[in-house]
């Protein structure tokens, strides 16, 4: 079982690969499209600016094996601008086209007061349900209202309602902080940086990467 | 056929430096100041046959050699004797509230209940930070002081004479230092006085630190009027009709038998605890209000060391000038002794801080010893010793460095 | 509700961590990847590594002990000292690193801040001011780990390293560092109505009740506390538990 990493030449992989590791996944990085197509687990990274991460997987030309892998039925984790890729657009820096494999778009976090809510939102924050229930995915027996690391000042909002796994609370706005679409699992916050929590996340998605 | 190069003040013709720390083997060792004269040779620290210093010998000794629960021991017994019990000071500790004489002060006082009665010579010019952290030591510390300034027209002179005669400014300075423990103890009845650290920490010879009392020589004289003050003697001084013998009362050294008789002791603590000058600092800004320096110091990297008198830095600086060592040097030996830094660190440190001249108390020094910025530099250059220094294109380059990045390296 | 972050500040000498006052001294206080997964281990929201002798001799030197912490320590990890090129940067976010945090370089060249956030992204670049009061309500920028003065002012520079893109700033009073006698609040007070992004408080904490109090009164967004837990003083529990007892939200 093997689980791939997108090796775009964006943000801190190593921690991931940390992460996963010590989770006892067998996980590698990979640019290779091959390679992406033929894994049990597929997880896209990411910090930064969404143009610039379309900009990288375009010019690695990942786009269509990664669109190919997402309908494969096999599990997907897009983490923090790697779940803001899976949608159509992002307003940042003008329309920049996505992923598009769920619908929705990305925008910039709205904060009220400046003053008290800043941007970027750097902190741990809770993590509270939506409609679905958190069995059988990523968030198997997590806590309502785990902690968890963000660091972002965009967030995706989805069209679907139904996509929304969780929500978080920063500046008296709920924006969803973990999306569901079948196979395909995205998170906001860094699950290789929060903790144990956020370890077990990791070990939620290396097991279903496994049936 | 290589010419031999003169060697000043009586110095090792070869430059070396310690395998160990950093020191040159140029370094001269604690001398007796009144007896310093122009053209006295020195007596620099030892290297042993491996190459290394007396002072990293000492200090290897220091770890191993010596069973400091025997010393302690020794240290309660002697404080036994000495203490009183009718509220009367029973040591002098001088010092200026520097890091050393904070810590010994007290240590003194509140682990091992002494009465301790500081007494500070005061430095030439005090820096605000020197200032601040001399009255912390009394408000914060809890201590008692008596701040002693000597005559200022007649020790400007001196520092004068001194930096014109000796390249060193602190010669009389360091004369009063020394004097000021056993004076004050002598004048309050007080039998004990007791100094920080030894100078054999810093190169003197190892049997001095077997002794943990103080050579007498160093602060009493039996002939008053040889005594010399920037290579001028007081006798000198009085026969230019300017000064009496009243004005040289700071500066008399209490006579040897008097002291005897008074059953006066000056001792070291670093006889008795072992010193490390990093924990001295950690020590007193936990416990007397110190402060380090906001700024690096110049000539060094540090903070902490040595910060009360803005013309200190010119000590250093005529160091550098006679026998090519400068504050850096001194203050990274010292850390790598105690296992602060490596000998590499060091190097590089020295490399890049040894020779920065100060700038910050330049003026002020000029005007205290009335000496023009010509003049400053024709007596610089005069006392440049020729197996040190050489001129590379206009330019004073040091022949040799720890770095081997000299011009004869 | 978004969270006051727990950071643990841990200053390392080549294979040491080190605790210093007024960043001076280069007392050792244990091994600094040990420090690091023990804290990690009870609870702490953050770690920032400082090489605290970069400034002496031009280099930096921390990337195998970030390469080690990131193998069993998985919660934010930001390196600073010596952070000169954009090499040093990818370096240290290529090690494991997180953040990175700069000093020095930026008030030599303001520039690199920029450039920096445009390449990594300002999520990466926390800026690192050190203040020395100079007068009432007056506080001046220092580099080179708090010995070279800069005639800076720190509201002024803060506000600059926020237009030129900093992320976060984490602000350290050299007064108060290493004291354990509680936060410079008059200090973060003056900085906080002028910027709008994060600041790290650091320097001073010597117990529980100082971090209460400086968050009572300036809403700052994390806490960076070195002394009190190298010196093991308090706990982290106990620390997270005496601010919930005051109402503030910390991550359990």
């Amino acid at each position: 079982m093997k689980i791939a990493i997108v090796d775009y030449d964006i943000g801190n992989v190593r921690s991931i690969l940390s992460a996963f590791e010590n989770q006892g996944a067998n996980v590698f990085l990979t640019s290779d499209k091959d390679e992406i197509l033929k894994s049990d687990g597929l997880v896209l990274p990411g910090v930064g600016a969404f143009s610039h991460g379309m900009e990288n997987l375009k010019s690695y030309d990942l786009v269509d094996a990664i669109k190919e892998y997402a309908i494969s039925d096999r599990p997907f984790m897009g983490i923090c601008l790697g779940m803001q890729l899976l949608f159509e657009e992002s307003e940042e820096f003008g329309e920049t086209k996505g992923l598009g494999l769920i619908l929705g778009k990305v925008v910039k976090l709205p904060t009220k007061d400046s003053q008290n809510e800043k941007l970027p939102h750097v902190s741990w924050n809770e993590l509270n349900s939506n409609k679905a229930p958190w069995e059988n995915t990523i968030l198997t027996d997590i806590e309502e209202g785990s902690d968890m690391y963000f660091v972002h000042s965009f967030i995706a909002q989805p069209r679907d309602s139904d996509n929304i796994l969780s929500t978080t609370e920063y500046s008296s706005h709920h924006f969803c902080s973990s999306v569901k679409k079948d196979n395909i699992y995205g998170c906001q916050f860094h699950p290789e940086k929060s903790g144990p929590t956020g370890l077990k996340i990791i070990n939620n998605f290396i097991r279903m990467c496994q049936t | 056929m290589s010419k031999e190069l003169e060697a000043y003040y009586g110095l090792p013709s070869k430059v070396k430096f310690c395998k160990k720390c950093v020191i040159s083997n140029q370094r001269p060792s604690s001398t007796i100041e009144f007896k310093n004269e122009k053209g006295e040779k020195k007596k620099v620290i030892n290297f042993n046959e491996d190459g290394v210093c007396s002072a990293c010998v000492y200090h290897d000794e220091k770890e191993t050699g010596i069973d400091w629960e025997d010393r302690d021991v020794k240290l309660r017994s002697l404080l036994d004797q000495f203490r009183s019990n009718d509220g009367s000071y029973d040591v002098i500790v001088p010092g200026s509230g520097g890091k050393d004489s904070a810590f010994t002060a007290h240590i003194l006082k509140y682990k091992y209940g002494m009465n301790p009665l500081t007494v500070t010579w005061a430095p030439h010019l005090y820096t605000d930070i020197g200032w601040k952290n001399m009255q912390e030591w009394m408000h914060t510390g809890g201590l008692d002081n008596i701040l002693y300034t000597p005559n200022g027209i007649l020790h400007q002179e001196m520092t004068k004479n001194a930096f014109h005669n000796l390249l060193h400014p602190f010669q009389p300075f360091i004369v009063g230092q020394r004097i000021i423990g056993p004076a004050m103890a002598k004048k309050f009845g007080v039998k004990l006085v007791m100094y920080g650290e030894n100078q054999a920490e810093y190169g003197n010879s190892i049997e001095e630190n077997t002794n943990p009392i103080m050579n007498m020589d160093f602060f009493s004289s039996d002939d008053v009027l040889s005594m010399k003050f920037g290579g001028v003697s007081m006798q000198e001084y009085i026969d230019t009709g300017k000064y009496t013998k009243d004005d040289f009362a700071p500066y008399i050294a209490p006579d040897k038998q008097d002291l005897v008789d008074n059953g006066i002791e000056v001792h070291y603590l670093g006889y008795y605890l072992k010193w490390d000058p990093q924990e001295c600092y950690y020590y007193s800004v936990d416990n007397t209000g110190f402060q380090a320096n906001p700024v690096r110091t110049e000539g060094t990297y540090s903070k902490y060391s040595s910060i009360d008198d803005k013309i200190d830095p010119f000590h250093y600086l005529t160091t550098l000038i006679k026998f090519g060592i400068g504050r850096c040097t001194y203050d990274a030996a010292q850390e790598v002794r105690n296992d602060k830094i490596t000998r590499e660190e060091a190097s590089y440190l020295v490399e890049k801080y040894d020779a920065e001249f100060p700038d910050i108390y330049f003026k002020d020094f000029l005007e205290y010893i009335d000496t023009t910025e010509d003049e400053f530099w024709k007596v610089i250059d005069k006392h440049r010793s020729p197996h040190i220094w050489k001129k590379v294109d206009g330019e004073w380059i040091l022949r040799h460095t720890v770095s081997n990045t000299g011009a004869d390296d | 509700m978004n969270k006051i972050r727990v950071v643990a500040r841990i200053d390392v000498k080549n294979e040491f961590a080190i605790k210093g006052i007024h960043l001076e001294g280069l007392r050792k206080v244990g091994n600094p990847n040990t420090m690091a997964r023990n804290y990690y281990n009870n609870g702490i929201d953050e770690i920032v590594f400082m090489d605290a002798v970069a400034a002496y001799y031009d280099r930096n030197s921390l990337r195998e002990l970030i390469q080690e912490a990131c193998t069993d320590v998985f919660i934010p990890i930001t390196v600073g000292g010596g952070i000169r090129t954009i090499d040093d940067i990818k370096n240290a976010l290529n090690s494991g690193a997180d953040k990175v945090a700069i000093n020095t370089k930026a008030v030599q060249d303001p520039n690199f801040i920029m450039q920096s956030a445009k390449i990594f992204g300002s999520q990466c670049i926390i800026s690192s001011i050190e203040a020395k009061k100079i007068g009432e309500n007056k506080w001046e920028v220092y580099t080179d780990n708090g010995r070279e003065p800069t005639g800076k002012d720190v509201v002024e520079w803060a506000q600059h390293v926020e237009e030129l893109g900093a992320g976060e700033i984490m602000l350290t009073s050299i007064d108060r560092e290493g004291t354990k006698k509680g936060f410079d609040i008059n200090l973060y007070q003056s900085v906080i109505h002028s910027v709008s992004i994060p600041i790290i408080a650091s320097g001073g904490m010597g117990k529980s009740s100082d971090a209460v109090k400086l968050i009572k009164h300036v809403n700052v967004d994390a806490i960076a506390i070195a002394s009190v837990l190298h010196y093991k003083i308090e706990s982290i529990k106990e620390i997270k538990n005496t601010l919930l007892e005051s109402q503030i939200k910390v991550r359990i």
